[in-house]
């Protein structure tokens, strides 16, 4: 059933890629998938509120991954892996690699497990009623992802503010939603992206702001192999992509 | 055959050399396996340049079984050529397989009447854990007491570069340069500290953020004089 279940998903996958490049990551893309769906054009940022329904109908479907998937695919990556391995000339019978091609497929289901977990299973029952309406910020948090173009890691680190708007969400959650866009093949843009819109369609708040500055091991380790170069993305939603003194207090505040 | 030689040359750093290491203190012993390892060295060559165009379209297909069975679609545009690019980022960062000390640093050995200690520090490294095929990285100080022989200072970079870009474990890492180094210039003493940050701990499985793993591999006059050491890793200490 999950196998069913993972096909026809990857048959919308497929339609909605010929459509028009929307499915990005395949999966959840706020943006982009909607309008598609429901042939609205993308105006400015004032529709987040006409997004919000179908959106979270996205989240329902959202999950294409299961753990019986996982274990069900780790012998063809591990295989992968073990080809790969005497693709480099190296001898995947001795010692140290004898298990490696396991533990790869293992490690690399870790990095993008992502995909098999759903914003509404995370954050369903955190959303609290508070008469808040102040800047709540969490910041500094870790953020370890994949390159879609190289397969290395990106790591940094995650800034998100937002104006509550009579609800507030568990702090924790917030973590959360930036583990479950991370563990992915992503690219950074697209991941602050996604981090804002899932926020801002779970609380409906007055804004939301979303800082990554990261690390890109593609940039670093090869290629033009930058040791100090930092990628700086952001997201700005409602209140924050409106009004410059809100924004300015938000990025005054991660900055300290 | 390929693979013979690579176990050969792997062996040659985990267990022949090493383990003859083990078993004699001296730092003099270990000329004695010094012309063995020349011998083996020429032939640690194990692809060619010509073979990685061709293992190429390999790789690729491995990487699309990979990303089809995480569940991606290989179809989509920022998917569509990243076997390829995956590929040859793997190759790049495995390239240290071909390419041999003895080529790099066959003519900046120079003869200088130098004795005391010269250091090179904070080199940054990247190497591949080769149980998770994930990046670790951090810096290598490199000293050494020269016997009259001085090599040139990138080398040691070069030799840090050659033997960090492949499938490594910290340990073995240490000990490879800390071996080429002394084999190339007979030194008085060599010694190389690697401060690494391993990705396979720090972005899975326990998942430490801070954690760092120091190896090091002391040799010669490096071993047996304590001061000699103090006076290196003093020198090598980032206030």
């Amino acid at each position: 059933m999950d196998r069913s279940k993972q096909n026809q998903l990857k048959q919308n996958e497929k339609q909605a890629a010929s459509a028009g490049d929307s499915s990005v990551n395949g999966h959840f893309d706020g943006m982009a998938k909607i309008t598609n769906r429901t042939g609205l054009p993308l105006a400015g940022s004032g529709e987040t509120s006409g997004q919000s329904s179908s959106a979270i109908e996205n989240w329902r479907e959202e999950r294409t991954r299961s753990v019986e998937d996982n274990e069900m695919s780790l012998p063809s990556i591990a295989a992968a892996y073990t080809t790969i391995l005497r693709g480099l000339g190296e001898d995947p019978q001795r010692q140290g690699l004898l298990k490696t091609p396991w533990r790869a497929a293992t490690a690399m289901q870790f990095f993008t497990k992502g995909y098999q977990e759903k914003i509404i299973d995370v954050l369903n029952d955190a959303i609290f009623d508070e008469d808040h309406d102040e800047m709540v910020i969490v910041k500094d948090i870790d953020m370890f992802s994949m390159c879609e173009h190289h397969l290395v890691p990106i790591f940094g680190r995650v800034h998100i503010g937002y104006l509550p708007n009579k609800r507030v969400l568990g702090l924790s959650k917030l973590a959360r939603i930036v583990e479950i866009y991370s563990r992915r093949l992503q690219v950074q843009e697209r991941l602050t992206k996604q981090i804002a819109v899932a926020i801002t369609e779970a609380l409906q708040p007055a804004g939301v702001g979303v800082v990554i500055e990261a690390t890109h091991m593609c940039m670093v380790m090869r290629g033009v192999q930058k040791m100090n170069s930092k990628t700086v993305t952001s997201t700005m939603l409602g209140v924050f992509r409106e009004d410059p003194k809100t924004r300015d207090e938000f990025l005054t505040l991660i900055r300290s | 055959m390929d693979y013979q030689k690579v176990k050969e040359m792997n062996s040659l750093c985990n267990d022949e050399i090493v383990s003859e290491f083990k078993c004699r203190n001296g730092f003099a012993e270990l000329s004695i396996e010094t012309k063995k390892a020349v011998v083996q060295r020429v032939n640690e060559t194990s692809r060619k340049e010509a073979e990685d165009e061709s293992r190429l379209p390999l790789l690729e297909a491995a990487y699309t079984t990979i990303l089809q069975g995480l569940g991606e679609n290989t179809d989509r545009q920022g998917l569509l050529r990243t076997p390829l690019r995956a590929a040859k980022a793997m190759q790049f960062l495995t390239k240290g397989y071909h390419e041999t000390v003895y080529d790099i640093l066959n003519d900046a050995i120079f003869d200088e009447d130098h004795e005391e200690l010269v250091i090179v520090k904070d080199i940054d490294v990247f190497s591949l854990c080769e149980h998770h095929l994930v990046p670790f990285f951090g810096k290598v100080h490199i000293g050494y007491l020269p016997n009259k022989k001085v090599v040139g200072l990138s080398k040691l970079a070069r030799i840090v570069e050659i033997y960090s870009r492949r499938l490594q474990v910290q340990e073995r890492l240490t000990k490879q340069i800390a071996m080429a180094i002394s084999e190339a210039l007979q030194p008085a003493g060599v010694a190389v500290v690697i401060e690494a940050t391993h990705m396979c701990m720090v972005m899975r499985g326990v998942q430490k953020m801070n954690s760092r793993t120091v190896t090091s591999a002391m040799l010669g006059s490096f071993r047996e004089d304590p001061k000699t050491r103090e006076e290196f890793l003093a020198l090598t200490k980032n206030a």
